[in-house]
């Protein structure tokens, strides 16, 4: 059956606060972090995107436990074992994670802050390919790296604490630090705040997709051309088809 | 909230809540002719900008996990207390990771 449609998903009209954090999260996906160059943030995000048809994951996903399922990841070949294991296992079963798997790759060497960096890669670029998807709109070609090093630029109030990663909460920011609370001071926005830029990086898309956190228990105004009770009910069957607790 | 979770969505009570859970349901789980026959519906019903805000919404939380899971953060202790009951019944604590 060929589906007739009225529909054309490049005429759709993108708010412009929208379009604007579009375009600087691409650049931002492209452009040195902070503990990896863009050519290294651009070769997770291709990775995230071949985790999708990697048989291992998919046998991993059906098993009852993924950790009893050995085997080698289908890979473009870019990153290292212990970083494919991590974006394959971020990318397409991330509600099984658990503190043991995470030590085992901090093991083979993975940096606890390159891991953080790693989270906020995978999550923009997952942001952005779903979209586009949803809207039926063929998936961007990756754009060209920027040059540059990571500033490795880490926050000193950093605590092991309340994450399996290390975090600063609100109160323990230094002077020099960047505040990655611009946002909002939840435990979601604490989550990567080891490398405060990806917290920045993510939810500056994120207010936009979503609301500003002042926005969400705001009932008597409607921010969007869906209803509070449309976003959250949509929301939560999103969160549930992904496992998710939170 | 089980029929947030589960279900077609028509018993919530959400204008065109049985749309956009169809579309959540298309666009994570279905194949080419089930996002673009669920996109056509939301378009129809709802129209373009509506559209958009819920491709943006399926977007938000499809990544937005990621940071949750990837980093172990758990529920604040008030929401914790809030819900600890809600996510006994519906099971949600199967989901809950982080302490492993």
């Amino acid at each position: 059956m060929t589906l007739r449609t009225s529909l054309d998903p490049r005429a759709l009209p993108i708010r412009e606060g929208l379009a604007r954090e579009f375009r600087r999260a691409w650049q931002r996906l492209a452009a040195p972090g902070t503990w990896w160059t863009g050519q290294e943030r651009l070769a997770i995000a291709a990775e995230v995107r071949h985790a999708s048809t990697c048989a291992l994951c998919r046998r991993r996903k059906e098993a009852l436990s993924p950790y009893t399922v050995d085997g080698s990841h289908q890979t473009p070949g870019l990153l290292s074992a212990a970083m494919v294991e991590i974006v394959h296992r971020l990318s397409t079963d991330a509600g099984r994670l658990t503190r043991t798997w995470l030590r085992s790759m901090l093991d083979a060497g993975v940096s606890e802050e390159q891991y953080v960096e790693t989270v906020g890669v995978v999550a923009m670029i997952t942001a952005l390919d779903t979209f586009d998807l949803a809207l039926g709109l063929p998936r961007r070609a990756l754009p060209a790296a920027r040059p540059g090093a990571p500033n490795r630029q880490r926050p000193a109030g950093a605590r092991r604490d309340l994450a399996w990663v290390m975090t600063v909460a609100p109160e323990a920011l230094s002077p020099g630090d960047t505040n990655p609370y611009a946002h909002g001071d939840k435990n979601i926005h604490r989550a990567l705040s080891l490398v405060p830029r990806e917290v920045l990086n993510f939810f500056d898309l994120d207010i936009e997709l979503y609301l500003q956190d002042h926005q969400i228990r705001d009932f008597d105004h409607e921010f969007r051309a869906l209803s509070h009770g449309q976003i959250e009910l949509l929301a939560g069957r999103v969160s549930a088809i992904n496992g998710c607790y939170y | 909230m089980r029929g947030v979770l589960e279900g077609d969505g028509l018993a919530i009570g959400v204008p065109h809540g049985a749309a956009l859970i169809e579309y959540g349901e298309a666009v994570l789980r279905g194949d080419g002719q089930r996002r673009a026959l669920a996109r056509e519906a939301l378009y129809r019903d709802l129209g373009a900008a509506a559209l958009v805000d819920a491709a943006a919404i399926v977007a938000s939380f499809n990544a937005v996990v990621k940071l949750a899971d990837g980093s172990g953060i758990p529920l604040e202790d008030y929401k914790e207390k809030a819900t600890a009951g809600l996510r006994e019944e519906l099971g949600l604590e199967r989901f809950n990771q982080a302490g492993s």
